[in-house]
């Protein structure tokens, strides 16, 4: 283990160890700290200047329901779960389909087709962006959830397929010859046999592509301009138009569009991380 | 003399009844799909005339008549007897169709068509006749983007974010070297060391032009504590008074771009550190003792035994710090716009800004502008190819 254990060495460097530990958290985190607290103050606080002490009232559940009150937070809320879960859904199951001929099939196409997925994967989005938009308004699906949820579901299969093929590369390949022996139809040995192997990597894919999705600024604002079908990321950044100084409510909307993902994070963290850190171990 | 007949066997032989009612209920669902399907037919259907949006249920509709004209055509392929003889060879593409399909139509033909746009001009609109109103400037655009001296401030801003983006994979080490230990709590503090990644851009976008603003944001707060202090005016209100004012980092030409870069900072650096604490639970303690037996120590020991094992962390770091700094559009987007006067521009949100931004309308310059970020791009995507090519090569 590097670096050496704390518990090797003196108490002084654990005690030291000890207390560093939480003042670089609180620092590493102070201006999520400073907006929680923003968040849930009274806007005569802010007025006054006290912006960074003790509130001279707690307000949390006027200034959070304010913002509900006030906007249309809920519709944006659900809107971005209407885009996320879809996507989610659709990104996934395609690049199962894909990562699965990509990994067991040798044919001459496959680290081609692959290589084309992992670029595509790559490309800055303004490259996409007026074709997408063209793509959008003919098929009659700009501004709408499903046209997002289109664009989505089609990048991200770039990168499921990456995540996909790699992990399905790592399978027992014996495994798969012996059942096609047997007389096992393709579509069968995908269904029973590859698909429960692969659950992990389906489970780390889905929470990183919820989260992608759900943060996702840029294809919302180039695709949808009609507010009633608004995501919150792009729904929170009007919102900071319309609450000119009135810091404690565009605080509590921030909050709220980052605790689905933050929550997502705390249930699934293994997975979250084993989806992230693919490839970083290995090679 | 052999001439003997080859009887077709049983096993191999094209199903026909399966072909073809499968290929008359593709037949068929292209047929609704192509004609019979519009959003005025399906709005009239709701009976609902301009309340409600029709067009998501039309569409709807027509992805269902294409999966139907899909699974249809998987199902006619499957029993043709060229497949039956040949699984191997045609099962890869079956499982490749719809994925391969999808992404073709929405990433891979995009790229070839924006550099199409940009040798035109074109609002992005068509006449009543479905007929596209653009002309063939040949390279125009190029030309006039040569001369923008926006360009060249967004393309020093790239430069920039690159350079100083790359400090988030040595501040990422630090931080993973620092939280890998164990002590009670410690998986605690990692998660939420890890916190800002999570975070939507938009919302640490937010949160620090708050933290920014020099009237109320943390950063005055704490540049107070130094150079201001609260006196009570004539008027008994309490008023700040500072020998030096807090500076107003977006909305100096000079610093907004170094102020943006530092938000980015704070969850690319959480990032990097998630990588290299995964690198670091991968290192062999055998290496590690053996280089106690050399006596290597601290520094030491990192360069020469640790570094070299953590390569791989190092290299996916470096990539998505590189995608990372070239894709900043989000916290420009909601921090500065670009501005004062343009000054914190990069070519993704300067390219935005001509096409769809304020109602410029500009595609052909816009795309021209998104061909050279695509092209600063493709260096890295070939690098990263290159490398994945040869562990593929050392791999089989």
């Amino acid at each position: 283990m590097f670096p050496k254990p704390i518990k090797t060495r003196s108490r002084a460097a654990q005690l030291t160890y000890k207390i560093a530990l939480p003042v670089a958290l609180l620092l590493w985190l102070l201006p999520l700290l400073a907006i929680f607290m923003t968040s849930i103050r009274p806007a005569s606080d802010i007025a006054v200047g006290n912006v960074f002490g003790i509130p001279s009232s707690f307000q949390m559940l006027q200034n959070y329901g304010e913002v509900f009150a006030k906007t249309d937070a809920l519709r944006y809320l659900l809107n971005t779960l209407l885009i996320a879960v879809p996507t989610m859904l659709l990104s996934v199951a395609l690049a199962c389909l894909t990562g699965y001929a990509l990994a067991i099939y040798k044919f001459r196409w496959a680290l081609p087709l692959f290589f084309l997925f992992v670029a595509g994967n790559f490309v800055p989005f303004q490259i996409l962006m007026l074709p997408v938009v063209d793509i959008s308004v003919r098929m009659e699906i700009i501004n709408t959830v499903p046209g997002l949820v289109m664009f989505h579901a089609a990048f991200q299969t770039g990168f499921c397929t990456l995540f996909m093929r790699n992990f399905m590369k790592g399978l027992p390949f014996e495994l798969i010859e012996s059942a096609r022996l047997e007389g096992v139809g393709e579509l069968q040995i995908f269904w029973h046999l590859v698909l429960p192997l692969v659950k992990p990597a389906i489970a780390a894919l889905c929470v990183l592509i919820f989260t992608f999705i759900w943060n996702d600024f840029f294809w919302a604002t180039v695709l949808i301009q009609e507010d009633s079908n608004l995501p919150i990321t792009v729904g929170v950044r009007t919102l900071n138009g319309e609450f000119v100084q009135q810091w404690h409510l565009v605080s509590a909307a921030s909050l709220l569009a980052a605790v689905p993902p933050v929550f997502m994070f705390f249930i699934m963290q293994k997975h979250f991380i084993a989806g992230l850190t693919l490839g970083a171990t290995k090679g | 003399m052999t001439s003997h007949v080859t009887r077709p066997d049983a096993r191999f032989a094209t199903s026909v009844s399966q072909v073809t009612i499968a290929a008359l209920v593709m037949a068929i669902a292209l047929y609704f799909l192509s004609s019979v399907i519009s959003t005025s037919m399906i709005q009239e259907m709701l009976g609902l005339r301009r309340q409600i949006d029709a067009r998501v249920p039309t569409f709807l509709i027509r992805i269902c008549c294409l999966l139907v004209a899909i699974a249809a055509a998987f199902y006619a392929v499957t029993g043709l007897s060229m497949y039956k003889r040949n699984k191997l060879a045609w099962a890869p593409w079956l499982f490749l169709a719809v994925g391969l399909g999808f992404f073709i139509v929405y990433v891979i033909a995009p790229i070839f068509q924006s550099i199409s746009y940009s040798f035109t001009r074109w609002n992005g609109l068509y006449d009543i006749n479905g007929d596209w109103t653009g002309e063939w400037v040949g390279l125009q655009n190029y030309r006039v983007l040569f001369d923008d001296p926006n360009f060249y401030t967004s393309l020093k801003n790239n430069v920039l974010w690159l350079v100083l983006f790359m400090l988030a994979v040595p501040i990422g080490l630090f931080l993973a070297l620092f939280l890998n230990q164990v002590v009670t709590g410690i998986r605690i503090y990692k998660s939420l060391f890890f916190f800002p990644f999570v975070i939507s851009q938009v919302v640490v976008g937010l949160i620090f032009a708050w933290a920014y603003n020099p009237e109320f944001g943390l950063l005055s707060e704490i540049w107070s504590w130094f150079f201001c202090e609260t006196k009570e005016n004539i008027m008994g209100n309490l008023t700040r008074v500072c020998s030096v004012e807090p500076p107003s980092i977006l909305g100096d030409e000079d610093s907004a771009t170094y102020g943006i870069i530092a938000a980015g900072l704070w969850p690319q650096i959480a990032y990097c550190m998630i990588l290299y604490l995964t690198g670091l639970n991968n290192v062999s303690s055998d290496q590690i003792e053996a280089g106690q037996l050399d006596g290597a120590k601290g520094w030491k020991m990192l360069w020469h035994v640790v570094l070299p094992q953590l390569k791989p962390a190092t290299f996916i770091a470096i990539v998505v710090t590189v995608i990372g700094a070239l894709r900043s559009f989000d916290m420009i987007a909601t921090m500065t716009q670009g501005g004062p006067y343009g000054s914190s521009n990069v070519l993704a949100y300067y390219m935005y800004d001509q096409a769809v931004g304020e109602g410029v309308g500009r595609y052909g310059y816009g795309s021209a502008i998104a061909t050279v970020l695509f092209l600063i791009m493709l260096v890295y995507i070939s690098y990263f190819l290159l490398r994945m090519y040869q562990d593929e090569k050392e791999g089989s």
